[in-house]
């Protein structure tokens, strides 16, 4: 018996220090970083789209050059950045240190806590640097959680040969005297119609719980919009738009910029980009809108303290002006540093003159932040593509629009 | 008798011609798979059945790619296969034997519940398999291995069923000569089984080559694409970055058509084995 | 199990063993091994002390914590930020991990188990031992043990290393799978979360998934059926078709059907739901040849449900209906031809003896796999993932839609917008119960059906 009671003891004790080790080892809060000022230190990993690994193996040299001393590890995310939120949350201690997010995701990953705020230094050269929009994209809760590098809006792209610049300032026009290949499945790229409408999606700051105004007279207009696009000889559904381009049985689609140069290649000579057109809706003649999406890279919460200044620091520099440069040059993606949008290359190329456009307040709709965002995109798809198919049926507008806000209005 | 004749040969000719009508019908969507991997395309989207313009680019760019490294995919995915496919028929071999020729006090049980295990649903349980793993530090190829030969245990119904159509008295004859059981397992037992083991060696050499869940939820976080297998890095082609599904869709169909041709002659060069593999198994259940 | 042959009343208690066996007898109680040591069986006894060594060493390092933290999954539930101000960054303090706490709290749960049960082992050798030595009668000496793994303990040497792979690849995800659905584990407790009993049973059964669940439910069910029904039924014909009489070159036959089975399905289904897109090549075919008017959206986003449901049936059978015929054509080759003669030499006709001989001797030979292939078609994920993807859209499902199974939703919650992962694994459970009811349910009738 006594050696159950040594046993007893040890183990207890040992419980407490394994209890102790385990807590602390838990959080990657245990603070050992070294307050070597100065030069910055440190081994960090970092997940970029797979496509995109050879170009931002330049910008990590560059990288390398200012700071030596961090190691970079380079490497393909899982499954793309629009996956981010499911491939950091399937186990974020294995996720990057630094990984890319869409802005729509920001506050669910800040919220669980997968990512780190900015610092206040970092913060300051940020907003100095970037458009005021870009920074309210990756801003949770008057903290800033992500290195905003691009915008992304789409834009209507279409053939000159067929439509000309003025055919395509108003939706009614154009689908007149061409055809507009696009697809009512994806919520991404109708829903806005209800901005346009003049509702709000979690209020005007994309934040507020409660803020969302689709269940009024302006989301039924918007439905009776989307509900009339059905019998409008010149929109067609597809689920291929770019292939209908090509065929010649479409003369425009709406796309973003990450097919830009597919649409450049596809339509040759006939290459043309415009901003949104209006559309007439509920009697009046309103800017069709889009989602206003800003493209970041955050740092990961889980990076050990030592390493998380090194991680801040490649996130700031790899969104950086010159970095940004690269990045359009080499995917065609629109940068958010003010300085680079002013340079004459991006001022001077249609695509990213289109989206800055979109960018503006009144063409777009920045996407909100709110981890409720998840239901948003399961609830809205359905109820935007059954306005169009007709499955939802005008008499059931102003229950089914209810329904939708209480189910993304839900704080739990 | 002539009209006897008649009657037979239009029954004949009438047999023949829905034959050939239903071939057509299966091979139809196939032969439009092949011809797609050999059209020039892009926008992602392949709507004629006959290309527009024939390439062999879509195989050129697959083979030479340097984001998708497809030749490294096939040796990995071979390589897992292989081994996986020993160990896999070793383990399901073994149980079968064991539960179907000796008897031990918790044969029943284990029937029983292996029976109820194989009822659940598999995704649920990966999301454990990769923390199981991690802890291992295996998340890599021999991680997945491990969990195809983990799985393997429960596989074992068919190869039962065949053992059990097996009549005993050659066994009990060997053991009156005096051999050990294990004698009677390597020297009857496995002889006997050929089919059984070149069904169930079939079954686990497939398996890696058209899994691209379990891969892809094992191998993902490595973020190093030469460490993919075929499924998995042909799926993540179409899926890892916007704009993507555009460029490389004909090029990811003919990837699948490499893979699928040496799956599919393998498969119809054993269909025998297969047959005589799931009869066994349901004969007895 | 219950009935257990011949079993010899026990020649000693546990009780004697410990009163009157020798030091090495009581001491076995304490530690596992020692009486085998004793008696020379030096392998079995070194295997029974050591494990039973490097279980408490584990056991103390990190079992009873392990043990102790499943009880709330981690104390710490909520995150905290930090401004660190040395450095000048934000630091996260994480809560506890609670998905890893609830893993190795089940692994340690097993391993215990394990250890219960090898101490059971070790009580009955060491009895056995006793009793041996008391009577006088031979003891295994650590020879014989070993030679007997490949002769009376057969079982123990093939078994083993399979066992092991199962707990710890099935039982052990299974067990955590199961305790996942009495959490609150989703998108908004994705780290540190709680049990809370069973209330992601009631947000699946009557709360917001309710008006989801029970149509996918019945769409499961109808569509196991149908799949089922059909790839058994043409496949039989076709095999009946291939097999008749004056059909030359049956082999080259039956592989080219073979093929489509063959051909992995992540390749033919991807593939197929773009054939059988509204712009894609069939619908092209069928309006160059003057067939349809307008596209025909089979599993589009805005198909019609009905369609889209006969589409995947049909697309199954595609797939379904060559194995099926390979499998029929091997039984009808083994039919005993005597009955069909005699039918014959009656009078009846081919429809007559296919409908009262042909076909219920092969149901028959089929049943236990077709109950197979029914369960199988519940959680036939391939087919409506790939083809589908759970299409077309329903605006009164949460995160499914017309064609989802409950498999594929499932898959949709774990991996899609929404993580709701204590929903799924209430989901799995659900899907265990409608499986294992109707196999037990077929199993008593097809047995019913042999001793009939």
């Amino acid at each position: 018996m006594k050696l159950w009671k040594k046993v007893a003891v040890a183990g207890t004790t040992l419980l407490a220090a394994v209890a102790l080790v385990a807590c602390s080892g838990g959080s990657s809060s245990s603070s050992t970083a070294s307050s070597k000022s100065g030069s910055v230190s440190g081994s960090v990993s970092l997940w970029v789209d797979t496509t995109q690994v050879p170009f931002y193996k330049t910008i990590v040299k560059n990288f390398n050059k200012k700071y030596p001393d961090i190691k970079v590890k380079l490497t393909q995310s899982p499954n793309g950045s629009a996956n981010a939120k499911t491939d950091v949350g399937k186990d974020p201690a294995k996720a990057a240190d630094v990984f890319e997010v869409p802005n729509d995701q920001l506050g669910q990953l800040a919220e669980s806590g997968y990512i780190n705020p900015l610092s206040p230094a970092a913060e300051k050269t940020v907003k100095a640097n970037n458009t005021s929009v870009s920074v309210d994209g990756v801003t949770w809760k008057g903290k800033m959680y992500a290195f905003p590098f691009a915008e992304q809006a789409q834009t209507i792209y279409y053939n000159k040969s067929k439509l000309t610049a003025e055919d395509v300032k108003s939706w009614d026009t154009l689908t007149s005297k061409g055809v507009l290949a696009t697809d009512f499945s994806n919520s991404y790229n109708f829903y806005p119609v209800m901005f346009s409408a003049g509702t709000e999606l979690f209020g005007k700051d994309g934040e507020t719980l409660k803020g969302t105004t689709a269940n009024t007279e302006q989301g039924v207009n918007a439905l009776k919009w989307l509900a009339a696009q059905k019998s409008n000889k010149g929109v067609m559904q597809t689920s291929n738009a770019l292939n209908q381009l090509k065929s010649g049985h479409a003369q425009a689609i709406i796309d973003g910029p990450w097919d830009a140069a597919n649409l450049k290649k596809i339509l040759g000579d006939n290459y043309a980009v415009a901003p949104y057109p209006t559309i007439n809706i509920g009697g009046e003649q309103k800017q069709m809108q889009a989602f206003l999406g800003i493209e970041a890279f955050a740092v990961n919460s889980h990076t050990d303290a030592k390493n998380q200044k090194a991680a801040a620091a490649l996130a700031e520099f790899i969104t950086n002006k010159q970095s940004q440069l690269i990045v359009y040059e080499e995917s065609g993606q629109i940068p958010t540093d003010k300085a680079t949008q002013a340079s004459d290359k991006v001022a001077s190329d249609p695509v990213a003159k289109a989206v800055m456009v979109m960018s503006k307040p009144g063409y777009s709709t920045l996407m909100p932040k709110m981890p409720q965002m998840a239901t948003f995109w399961d609830a809205a798809t359905p109820l935007i593509n059954g306005a169009y198919t007709g499955s939802v049926k005008e008499a059931q507008y102003t229950t089914k629009l209810d329904a939708f806000v209480k189910r993304i209005s839900k704080a739990n | 008798m002539k009209s006897y004749k008649v009657q037979r040969r239009l029954s004949l000719t009438f047999r023949y011609l829905l034959l050939v009508v239903l071939a057509v019908i299966w091979l139809v969507p196939i032969l439009w798979i092949i011809l797609a991997s050999f059209s020039y395309n892009d926008t992602g989207f392949v709507s004629t059945f006959w290309p527009e313009k024939f390439t062999i680019q879509n195989y050129v760019g697959i083979l030479n790619s340097s984001q998708f490294p497809f030749l490294d995919w096939m040796r990995n995915t071979f390589i897992v296969a292989v081994i996986s496919m020993v160990l896999s028929t070793f383990v399901t071999i073994s149980v079968a034997y064991a539960l179907s020729r000796l008897r031990f006090r918790f044969r029943k049980p284990f029937l029983q519940i292996a029976l109820v295990l194989g009822m659940f649903p598999g995704f649920m349980s990966m999301i454990a398999l990769y923390y199981i793993l991690k802890s291992f530090n295996m998340l890599n190829l021999g991680g997945l291995v491990l969990v195809y030969v983990g799985g393997a245990g429960l596989g074992f119904y068919i190869a039962k069923g065949f053992f059990d159509t097996i009549p005993r008295s050659m066994d009990e004859a060997a053991i009156i000569d005096g051999a050990t059981r294990w004698q009677v397992f390597i020297h009857i037992g496995l002889p006997m089984s050929r089919p059984m083991i070149v069904y169930t060696a079939l079954m686990a050499f497939i398996g890696p080559w058209i899994d691209f869940i379990f891969s892809g939820i094992i191998l993902s976080s490595s973020g190093n694409a030469r460490t993919y297998t075929i499924a998995y890095g042909l799926y993540n082609m179409l899926h890892s970055t916007k704009g993507s599904s555009t460029t490389y869709f004909t090029q990811f169909i003919a990837g699948c058509v490499v893979i699928a041709i040496p799956i599919t002659i393998l498969f119809v060069i054993m269909q025998k084995f297969y047959v005589n593999g799931i009869t066994a198994g349901a004969d007895k259940g | 199990m219950f009935k257990r042959k011949d079993k010899k009343p026990p020649k000693a208690t546990y009780k004697e063993v410990w009163s009157k066996g020798g030091w090495a007898s009581k001491l076995s109680f304490f530690l596992m091994g020692v009486s085998s040591l004793k008696n020379r069986q030096w392998v079995r006894g070194i295997a029974y002390l050591a494990i039973e060594i490097a279980f408490f060493a584990w056991f103390v390092m990190n079992g009873i914590s392990a043990l102790s933290m499943l009880s709330n999954l981690g104390a710490i539930k909520k995150k905290q930020l930090v401004f660190d101000k040395q450095e000048g960054v934000y630091i996260t303090k994480l809560p506890d991990n609670s998905v890893t706490i609830l893993l190795f709290g089940v692994l340690a749960v097993l391993l215990l188990l394990g250890i219960i049960f090898l101490y059971v082992t070790n009580l009955r050798a060491t009895k056995k031992l006793y009793i041996d030595n008391r009577d006088g009668e031979h003891v295994e000496t650590n020879m014989e043990q070993l030679k007997s793994l490949f002769d009376s303990r057969l079982h123990t040497t093939l078994m083993t290393i399979p066992i092991i792979g199962i707990l710890a690849f099935t039982v052990l995800p299974t067990l955590y799978m199961i305790s996942m659905a009495f959490t609150n584990y989703d998108s908004k407790h994705s780290i540190g979360f709680s049990w809370t009993g069973f209330q992601a049973f009631g947000n699946v059964l009557s709360g917001d998934l309710a008006g989801t669940f029970f149509p996918v439910l019945g769409w499961t069910l109808v569509w196991a059926v149908c799949a089922t029904a059909t790839t058994f039924f043409f496949g039989v014909l076709l095999a009946m078709l291939i097999e008749s009489k004056g059909i030359k070159f049956k082999g080259v036959w039956r592989t080219l059907f073979v093929i489509v089975y063959a051909v992995p399905q992540f390749v033919s289904l991807l593939l197929m739901a773009q054939f059988l897109d509204p712009q894609g090549p069939l619908n092209n075919i069928l309006m160059n040849w003057g067939l349809i008017a307008h596209p025909i959206n089979f599993i589009g986003a805005s198909a019609s449900p009905l369609v889209a449901r006969i589409t995947v049936i049909v697309v199954n059978m595609w797939i379904g209906i060559p194995v099926s015929m390979l499998v029929s054509t091997a039984i009808i080759q083994n039919l005993p031809q005597d009955q069909i003669e005699a039918a014959r030499m009656d009078g009846a006709n081919a429809l007559q003896v296919f409908r009262s001989i042909t076909f219920p001797q092969i149901l028959f030979v089929m049943a236990p796999s077709l109950i197979q292939q029914f369960i199988g078609n519940i959680n036939n994920f391939n087919v409506i993932y790939l083809l589908t993807g759970g299409y077309p859209m329903n605006n009164n499902y949460v995160g499914a839609g017309d064609t989802d199974l409950l498999v594929t939703w499932l898959y949709n919650l774990v991996f899609g917008q929404t993580q709701r992962y204590n929903a799924s694994a209430v989901l799995g459970i659900l899907i265990f119960i409608l499986s294992a009811v109707f196999s037990l349910a077929a199993y008593r009738r097809t047995n019913a059906f042999k001793e009939g």
